[in-house]
C-alpha cells in the first residue's frame, strides 16, 4: 500500500475518521511502530505501518474494518502500546487502528458495581473518577500508570493483586467487538453486558481475549467494580538465603487469607542487581539474599487479623521483617519502578545506559527453584556472548488466591544503542530458550504479556497441541483474508493457500 | 542527514534512548496535549523518539517541526518521568522534555522552517518591543497600566511586568503595585522596558530572544538595577534560566518572585489582609511555577492568609496534570487545543463546586476566563485577590 493523497482508501478513511485523524506523516508512522519489549532499533523502518487511523467510536472501526476486509490491507491495533510482547507492532505495514480517542466512561452503575468504559482508557485515570464514589477497577499491572483498558483486553492482562481481586480476564465482563469483516458483536458471559456468570452457549469473553489484536478490536468495556479497599498491609521481608524465602512465600500463598491479594519473591541475583544498581535501594546487610513481600487489601479489621496471620507464618520461617516505612515505600513505588531503564553494567562493571526487560512464563510453585537456575543459565550465555545483555535477576508473583502457579519473570538489561543483528539473533534464540525451559517444567510460555514474539512464538504449537489447530481454524474462519495483525502467533499457517501471507 | 540535526542528535543522543528504550510513557497521562488529543505523536516519548529516528537518518527537522508545536512546556512529563524518578541520580540525569522541544523548535527556525502564526506574532513582536497581546500593543504603552499610580521610573528594585499583564491585564501589576506600596517595600519601574523574550525562545527564535535579552540587561545595568521583581511565572523562568545562559556569571541580578515576597511579607506581619472575601475557591498551580519550580507552596499561604475565603486545595502532585494550555507558544499557533485544556482544567475545578479558580499566572487567566464562561466560575488573579482583601484593591 502506498500511502499518497490520491490514494482513494486514503481518501476514503479521511470520509470515514475526519482529515484530523488519519495520519500519514513519517513521524506518526515511526511512533507507532514499537512498544518496550525488546525492539531491533537498527530495523526500526521494517515495522512501520502506512498510515494510522484514531477512530472516534465503534461504528468508525467497524468502517475502517469492513474498508481495510474489503481491499485487503493490514491492520494493527495500538492501545497503550505499553506491551511486553509485539502484539502492537506492525510487522506487514497497513493500517494501525490507535483507539486512545476511546477514552470515555459511559456508565458508572452504583447499584450493580459496573462501569462501561471506552476501550482507549487508562485504569489510573479511570481510578481517579471512580474514587470519587468510593470504588475501585482493580486491574494493577506495572503498566497501570499507561496502559489502557483495550490492551489489557487484547493480551488478557495479569494484575499484581490479582490473586485478591482477579486478573483482567475476571474484571471485564464485557465488551463490544469489531470483528476483522467489521461486524460488531458483543462478547461476554451470555449475551449480557453486566452478566458475571453465565452457561448460554459457548464462552466467548475468553477467545476475544488475548489474541493480540489477531481477532479484531475490542472498542467498549463494561468492567466489575470493588469497594475502594480501607486498608492496605504491604510486608516485606528479608532471608539470608533463597530457599528460605521460597518456602516462606509458598506458606503465605496457601495460608488461604481472605485478603490476600498477591506476593512477591526476590531472588538472589534481583537482590544483588538491586544493591547494585537500584538508586532507591535501601542498604540492607550483606548476608541479605532474598527478599518476600506480600500485599493484603480489604476493611482494616479483616486486614489487620490476616496480616497477623502472614507476619505469624514468616516470622515462624525466619524471616525478617524490613519494617513498616521501607515496606510501604518499596509497595507504593511499585509503579514506577516497572521502568529502571537507564544503567546496566558490561562483564567488566562499566555502567552503559540499558533498558529493562522482562520475560516471563507461568510455573508452578514446585518447579519455581530449577526454572530459576536453567533461565539464569541462559542470562548468562548471553551475557558471555555479548556485552549488550546484562542479568538483572529473577521476581516469581503469585497467580492466584491458592498459590498454584506463579508469574515467573527474568529481567535482562539490553543496550539498544549497540544492539546489532548477531546480538539480536542471539536474543531471539535465548528467548526462545527461555520458553522451552518454561514448557519443560510444565508451565506455559506466558503469564501475561502473550507469547507471539519471535522466538518464543515457535513453540506455542508445542504448548498447545491440538489448540493449535482450533486457532487456525478459528482464524481462518473470523479473518478469511489474514487482515488482522498478519505475522502474529504463527497464523499464517492458516492460509496455506495465500502463501502465508494476507 | 544536514549537519545541524547531525550535531543537535549527537547532543541529545543518549537522553533520546534513555527515553526511547523505556517506552514506558507514564507522562502520557500528565501530559495536558495528550489529554485532549490522544495523539501519540505529540508525546513527550514521541518528542524524544524523534531524535533516535534522526541519528538514524530516518528524520529530518522539516517532518517533525509542526509536532513539535503541540507542547506547553508545563514539565509535567519530566516530573512523571520514571527516569527521574528513580534511576537519574546514578548519572546525574533528568529527562529535559522542555529544553529538547525548544531545542528542536529553535534547529528548525535556524533551518527557515517556520509555523506560520510563530512566525508572525514574533515578527510584531521584533516590530513592537512587546508580543501582539492586544491592540495598541507599543513601546510609547508599556507603563500605562500605572497611570494614577505614582510610580518612579528606576531605582536599585524595579518591577518587571510581563506583557500580557501589561497590555491585556493591567489589573494584575497595579495590585501588585498598591500591595508592595502598603507594605512600604519600594520599586520603580524598568526604564526601557522590552518583552523578556521568553516567548521568542520557547517558539525557537533563539537570536531575537537574546536581542531583547541584551536590550534588558543594558537597560538595568544603565539605570542601577539590581533586584528585578516579576509577577508572572514565565518571567521567572526566563529570567532565571534562559538569561544566566546567555550571559553566565556576569547575571548577578537578582530574580525576585512576587508572589514569594507577598508571602514573606504576610509571615513578617507587614501585610495583613483582613477584608473578608466571600468565595468558594480552589487554586490553579501556574505549571512553570510549579512544576518547573517547585513553588506551591508560598501561594496556599497567601490564600489561607484571606479571611471569608472557602478553600477547596487540590495537592499539587495532582495538578501536574492540569494546565491551562496557554505556555510555550501553544496559544499563538493551535488556540483550539488550548482551549480544550483550559476547558479541562475547569472541568475539574467545576467537580468542586467552587465559584473562583484562582491562578497566578496572567497567561493562563485569558484561556482559564474563556474556559470558565461556561461553567460559571471566575477566575480571579491572586494578587488581585491579595490586594482586595488588604483594602487597597485598585
Amino acid at each position: 500500500m502506498t500511502v499518497t493523497l490520491g490514494d482513494p482508501v486514503v481518501e476514503e478513511l479521511r470520509r470515514i475518521l475526519g482529515h484530523d485523524h488519519v495520519l500519514t506523516g513519517k513521524a506518526d508512522r515511526l511512533n507507532r511502530t514499537r512498544v518496550p519489549a525488546p525492539f531491533p532499533v537498527h530495523r526500526w523502518a521494517e515495522r512501520m505501518p502506512d498510515l494510522i487511523v484514531m477512530p472516534g467510536s465503534t461504528g468508525e472501526v467497524a468502517e475502517v474494518l469492513r474498508l481495510a476486509h474489503a481491499h485487503r490491507i493490514p491492520v494493527v491495533p495500538r492501545d497503550g502500546g505499553t506491551g511486553l510482547t509485539d502484539g502492537a507492532v506492525p510487522l506487514r505495514g497497513g493500517i494501525v487502528v490507535d483507539v486512545k480517542r476511546l477514552n470515555q466512561i459511559k456508565e458508572i452503575d452504583l447499584d450493580n458495581r459496573t462501569c462501561t468504559v471506552g476501550t482507549g482508557i487508562n485504569a489510573l485515570k479511570l481510578n481517579e473518577v471512580l474514587s470519587r464514589h468510593g470504588l475501585l477497577y482493580p486491574d494493577d499491572p506495572a503498566s497501570y500508570p499507561c496502559s489502557l483498558v483495550g490492551g489489557r483486553i487484547g493480551t488478557s492482562g495479569w494484575s499484581l493483586i490479582g490473586s485478591r481481586y482477579g486478573h483482567t480476564r475476571d474484571l471485564v465482563l464485557s465488551f463490544d467487538h469489531v470483528l476483522p469483516t467489521g461486524r460488531v458483536i458483543h462478547v461476554g458471559d451470555g449475551i449480557g453486558r453486566k452478566i458475571t456468570k453465565s452457561s448460554s452457549g459457548y464462552q466467548l469473553k475468553h477467545l476475544f481475549m488475548g489474541h493480540q489484536g489477531t481477532l479484531g478490536i475490542a472498542t467498549e468495556a463494561t468492567l466489575k467494580l470493588f469497594p475502594k479497599p480501607e486498608a492496605e498491609f504491604s510486608p516485606f521481608w528479608a532471608f539470608d538465603d533463597y530457599d528460605s524465602a521460597y518456602r516462606t512465600v509458598g506458606q503465605l500463598a496457601r495460608a488461604g487469607v481472605a485478603t490476600f491479594a498477591g506476593a512477591v519473591l526476590f531472588d538472589e541475583w534481583k537482590v544483588a542487581y538491586l544493591r547494585r544498581d537500584d538508586e532507591a535501594y535501601i542498604p540492607q546487610p550483606a548476608s541479605v539474599k532474598a527478599l518476600v513481600c506480600a500485599a493484603l487489601y480489604g476493611y482494616e479489621d479483616e486486614v489487620r487479623a490476616g496480616g497477623s496471620r502472614l507476619m505469624r507464618i514468616a516470622r515462624s520461617m525466619g524471616a525478617r521483617y524490613l519494617g513498616d516505612e521501607i515496606s510501604q515505600g518499596d509497595w507504593a513505588a511499585r509503579h514506577d519502578r516497572y521502568a529502571t531503564p537507564l544503567h546496566g553494567r558490561t562483564r567488566s562493571g562499566q555502567v552503559v545506559p540499558m533498558s529493562w526487560h522482562c520475560e516471563d512464563a507461568s510455573i508452578n510453585y514446585t518447579n519455581l527453584p530449577a526454572v530459576r537456575l536453567a533461565w539464569h543459565e541462559i542470562a548468562d550465555r548471553l551475557r558471555r556472548a555479548s556485552d549488550v545483555f546484562d542479568d538483572w535477576g529473577m521476581f516469581a508473583y503469585t497467580n492466584g488466591a491458592t498459590g498454584a502457579d506463579y508469574l515467573t519473570e527474568i529481567d535482562i538489561g539490553i543496550w539498544e544503542q549497540r544492539l546489532d543483528d548477531a546480538a539480536w539473533a542471539a536474543w531471539v534464540s535465548a528467548k526462545r530458550d527461555l520458553a522451552a525451559v518454561a514448557l519443560a517444567h510444565g508451565g506455559s510460555i506466558s503469564a501475561c504479556h502473550g507469547s507471539c514474539r519471535e522466538g518464543e512464538v515457535d513453540l506455542v504449537p508445542e504448548e498447545l497441541g491440538g489448540g493449535f489447530d482450533v486457532m487456525l481454524a478459528i482464524k481462518r474462519a473470523l479473518d478469511p483474508h489474514n487482515i488482522m495483525n498478519p505475522g502474529k502467533y504463527l497464523l499464517d499457517r492458516a492460509y496455506p493457500d495465500q502463501d502465508g501471507s494476507p | 542527514m544536514p549537519d545541524p540535526e547531525k550535531r543537535f542528535a549527537e547532543e541529545w543522543r543518549d537522553a533520546a534512548y534513555n527515553c526511547f528504550s523505556s517506552g514506558h510513557k507514564f507522562c502520557r497521562e500528565v501530559c495536558p496535549v495528550m489529554q485532549v488529543t490522544g495523539n501519540e505523536s505529540w508525546s513527550p516519548t514521541a518528542f524524544h523518539a524523534n531524535v533516535v529516528a534522526m541519528e538514524q537518518g530516518s528524520l529530518e527537522v522539516a517532518d517533525v517541526a509542526a509536532d513539535y508545536v503541540n507542547c506547553t512546556g508545563c514539565g509535567a512529563c519530566e516530573l512523571r518521568c520514571p527516569n527521574s524518578l528513580f534511576t537519574g541520580d546514578f548519572y546525574r540525569f533528568r529527562t529535559r522534555t522542555v529544553d529538547l522541544v525548544k531545542g528542536v523548535r529553535s534547529l528548525a527556525v535556524r533551518q527557515e522552517v517556520h509555523q506560520p502564526a510563530w512566525r508572525r506574532w514574533n515578527e510584531l513582536t521584533a516590530e513592537r518591543t512587546h508580543e501582539p497581546v492586544a491592540d495598541g500593543v507599543s513601546q510609547e504603552r508599556v507603563r500605562d497600566w500605572a497611570q494614577g499610580l505614582d510610580l518612579t521610573v528606576g531605582g536599585e528594585t524595579i518591577l518587571f511586568v510581563d506583557c500580557e499583564a501589561a497590555f491585556y491585564r493591567p489589573s494584575v501589576p497595579r495590585s501588585v503595585a498598591c500591595v508592595l506600596g502598603l507594605a512600604g517595600y519600594g520599586f520603580g519601574l524598568m526604564n526601557e522596558q522590552w518583552c523578556c523574550g521568553g516567548p521568542a525562545a520557547e517558539m525557537g527564535y533563539e537570536e531575537q530572544a537574546r536581542r531583547f535579552a541584551e536590550h534588558n540587561l543594558a537597560d538595568w545595568r544603565a539605570s542601577g538595577v539590581r533586584r528585578v521583581l516579576v509577577l508572572d511565572p514565565h518571567d521567572y523562568i526566563t529570567f532565571t534560566e534562559d538569561y544566566p545562559k546567555y550571559f553566565g556569571e556576569a547575571f548577578d541580578i537578582e530574580v525576585v518572585l512576587v508572589v514569594e515576597l507577598l508571602a514573606a511579607l504576610i509571615r513578617e506581619g507587614r501585610l495583613a489582609p483582613h477584608v473578608p472575601v466571600e468565595r468558594t475557591v480552589t487554586y490553579h498551580d501556574p505549571c512553570r511555577l510549579n512544576k518547573r519550580k517547585g513553588i506551591w507552596q508560598e501561594p496556599r499561604e497567601i490564600l489561607r492568609a484571606i479571611p471569608g475565603l472557602t478553600f477547596h486545595d487540590v495537592d499539587r502532585v495532582s495538578q501536574w496534570s492540569y494546565c491551562s494550555g496557554a505556555g510555550g507558544g501553544l496559544a499563538v499557533e493551535k488556540p483550539e487545543l488550548t482551549a480544550k485544556i483550559s476547558e479541562m482544567r475547569m472541568g475539574k475545578a467545576a467537580e468542586l463546586g467552587v465559584d473562583t479558580l484562582v491562578t497566578a499566572c496572567p497567561w493562563a487567566e485569558r484561556p482559564l476566563t474563556a474556559a470558565g464562561e461556561a461553567r460559571s466560575i471566575g477566575v480571579v488573579d491572586l494578587h488581585e485577590l491579595l490586594a482586595e482583601s488588604l483594602g487597597v484593591a485598585p
